[in-house]
């Protein structure tokens, strides 16, 4: 990279021991995100987004086994010992949750909630920590912040409480901010309003903002970087102007029947999305091609022998296939079975 | 204006635990009066003629019948008198001087049993089926499994007989706190050791469950909080409600335990009273001393409630938009 990157992930590679299988639900990401910048990592569920960014943060469960390395500032996440990754996490690198219903304690007093993640990392007293709350419910725009400092998270609508998980992110100014479907579990006009509040953040406290979604919608509008995704592993990046622009250049199949998956502003909240037609692989057995290829109207015989590696075909945009499609209209999309 | 939800609740607990309250004192005077009526015999004495034991009969209202004598009893239990012992004390005096004794003793039950249990239960809950986990779960096993009179006859044969840290016998829990902790410690501990492995095995499942499970103790992690602190401040914090509840449910049980308890290490308290008052065919007393027990009962349960409406904000505001 050319800047100094924020973040350097390379190989990064997570499997789960269950039940005697070895469940690979990442595969060898690489990806880095310079200080300010705005991410987007895209996939369909299952494809190892949240698994991706709970090992940077050190927040899987102990079935977990992370290899590869993820760099903050130059400090090696993974391994490091979790009294050492306690002063990173919340401090410089902070996340925002799916499921703002039950990503806060019920039996806790929003404004608690906000002052502890203060009092975590710097050495304030109680009532500087929650005059510091309120301000910090302040800059998520929660209305009326001292009065809602006392309440509990169900006297919240899902919105609200979204505002305090955000601001429970922010107490400590990080300078990476990763928000895994922050909007999914929102009603339309709702994420909009949470998706204008955090690049309205990011702009604000200069954080690099690694966004995960699996709405390539979302990320076409937000993001200036932008990874897709499949089975684990990255299998088209390209800065978004380049990927979205007026000459369409997605080049995989998958990535394309994800543009065709937006979701329409009609959509009920919380409905499945259409997904990608066909089922993703099975992680604890992956085929030795390209994991797509079960999936893809144009795959071959090469795609089921030997899986392609992501590789930079046009300056700035990688992808991963052997028969990619034609850069052109993204629209056009004749060969994907549905 | 609308009523808050925990007002209702206690509305409806309230009147739920009178009609219990009143159902336990029919049933008991039912039982009693199937029993044969000999109180009269038994205090004039074996020589009496038929005619004086008719006569006290007479006295005693003992002839009248049995929904006569039950409303008497009720309209002045209502009055706050349970009536006289056949030694001719008010009964309410009895229970006066016995009652304290079992309250103090179950109070001290409950607080060694909640107390050991979440720090056990914390403790196991930090690595589950670590070490700490598989001590605590062959504990309560043991605990799950005996009952306090078994729990009550070893602690006996080891802490009074062997070691001789406790008396046998405790004759009465008063005078001073060190002389309290003496008389009380091993019947509390019979007691309070088959609640806290109830306590300590609800405790830990509900901790561990959270701790996998709940995403808000990953929003916890995240802030950067220690282990220790996301399982105390955040995960017992939920888990004691639960407790709060269990602890309410459990106490009938714990009462009548108590009554055994207390004969075992002569505690005088109302469960040794019920048992001479039983041998005596003392009905007044008895029925005295049933009515208290279900007081205790009810009153622990309503109380179990109400503290868990009071504490817990998801009931207390009434949870709608979740
Ligand atoms: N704790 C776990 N144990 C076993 N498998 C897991 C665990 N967490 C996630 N997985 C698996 O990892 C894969 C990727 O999951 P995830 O990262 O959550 O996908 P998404 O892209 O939708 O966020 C899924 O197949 C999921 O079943
Ligand atoms: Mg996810």
């Amino acid at each position: 990279m050319s800047e100094e990157a924020l973040l350097e992930v390379t190989d990064l590679r997570v499997a789960f021991a269950a039940g005697g299988q070895e469940i690979s639900a990442v595969n060898g990401v690489s990806f880095s995100v310079r200080p300010g910048e705005t991410l987007a990592v895209i996939g369909e569920s299952g494809s190892g987004k949240t698994v991706s960014c709970r090992a940077i943060m050190g927040l899987l469960p102990s079935t977990a086994i992370v290899k590869g390395s993820a760099r903050l500032r130059g400090t090696e996440l993974i391994g490091l010992p979790e009294p050492e990754l306690r002063r990173h996490r919340g401090a410089q690198m902070a996340m925002v949750f799916q499921d703002p219903a039950r990503s806060l304690n019920p039996t806790m007093r929003i404004g608690q909630q906000i002052a502890e993640a203060v009092r975590t990392h710097r050495d304030v007293s109680k009532a500087e920590a929650r005059a510091e709350a309120i301000e910090l419910l302040r800059l998520v725009r929660m209305p009326l912040p001292e009065r809602r400092f006392g309440e509990y998270p169900h006297q919240l609508s899902g919105g609200m409480r979204q505002r305090v998980v955000i601001a429970i992110a922010l107490a400590c100014k990080p300078k990476l901010l990763i928000a895994d479907e922050a909007t999914t579990a929102l009603d339309v006009t709702t994420q909009a309003q949470i998706m204008e509040l955090l690049l309205d953040l990011q702009d604000e406290l200069d954080m690099a903002l690694v966004m995960i979604s699996h709405d390539l919608g979302l990320a076409a509008s937000y993001a200036s970087e932008v990874v897709v995704m499949y089975a684990g592993k990255i299998v088209e990046q390209a800065p978004a102007g380049q990927l979205f622009g007026a000459r369409g250049a997605v080049r995989m199949r998958y990535t394309r029947a994800l543009l065709d998956a937006i979701p329409d502003m009609e959509r009920a909240a919380h409905t499945p999305l259409p997904v990608v037609a066909g089922r993703p692989p099975d992680l604890a057995a992956l085929p030795p091609g390209c994991a797509f290829a079960d999936r893809c109207a144009a795959a071959e015989d090469d795609c089921r022998e030997t899986a392609p590696d992501l590789a930079e075909h046009v300056p700035g945009h990688r992808w991963a296939c052997w028969h990619p499609c034609a850069a052109g209209d993204n629209s056009e999309n004749g060969d994907i079975p549905s | 204006m609308a009523r808050s939800p925990a007002l209702r609740l206690v509305g409806r607990r309230l009147g739920a635990a009178v009609i219990v309250l009143w159902g336990v004192t029919l049933l008991t005077f039912i039982v009693m009066s199937t029993l044969p009526n000999d109180t009269a015999q038994t205090m004039l004495g074996l020589h009496a003629t038929p005619a004086q034991v008719a006569a006290l009969n007479k006295a005693l209202g003992l002839n009248q019948p049995f929904w006569v004598r039950y409303w008497r009893w009720l309209v002045q239990a209502l009055h706050g008198n349970l009536g006289t012992t056949l030694e001719g004390q008010s009964v309410n005096h009895e229970l006066a001087i016995h009652l304290p004794v079992t309250l103090e003793l179950l109070a001290y039950a409950l607080v060694i049993s909640v107390a050991l249990a979440v720090v056990v239960a914390v403790l196991a809950a930090r690595r589950p089926n670590g070490i700490a986990d598989r001590i605590s779960l062959s504990v309560s096993m043991i605990g799950l499994s005996a009952s306090p009179l078994v729990v009550g006859i070893i602690l006996v044969i080891v802490f009074a007989v062997q070691v001789g840290w406790f008396p046998v016998q405790s004759n009465g829990l008063g005078g001073g706190l060190g002389s309290f902790f003496v008389q009380g410690t091993l019947p509390a501990a019979s007691l309070g050791f088959p609640l806290f492995a109830i306590y300590t095995r609800l405790l830990r499942a509900d901790l561990v469950e959270q701790m996998q499970r709940e995403d808000y103790i990953v929003t916890a992690r995240a802030k950067g909080l220690s282990p220790w602190r996301v399982l105390i401040r955040h995960a017992l914090r939920n888990s004691m409600f639960t407790l709060i509840t269990v602890i309410g449910l459990n106490l009938g049980t714990l009462v009548s335990a108590a009554a055994i308890i207390e004969v075992l290490f002569s505690v005088p308290g109302v469960g040794s009273d019920l048992l001479t008052a039983i041998g005596n065919h003392d009905s007044a007393l008895i029925e005295g001393i049933v009515f208290v027990f279900a007081l205790i009962t009810v009153a622990g349960n309503l109380a179990a409630d109400l503290l868990y409406a009071v504490l817990d904000p998801r009931i207390r505001h009434g949870s709608t938009n979740s």
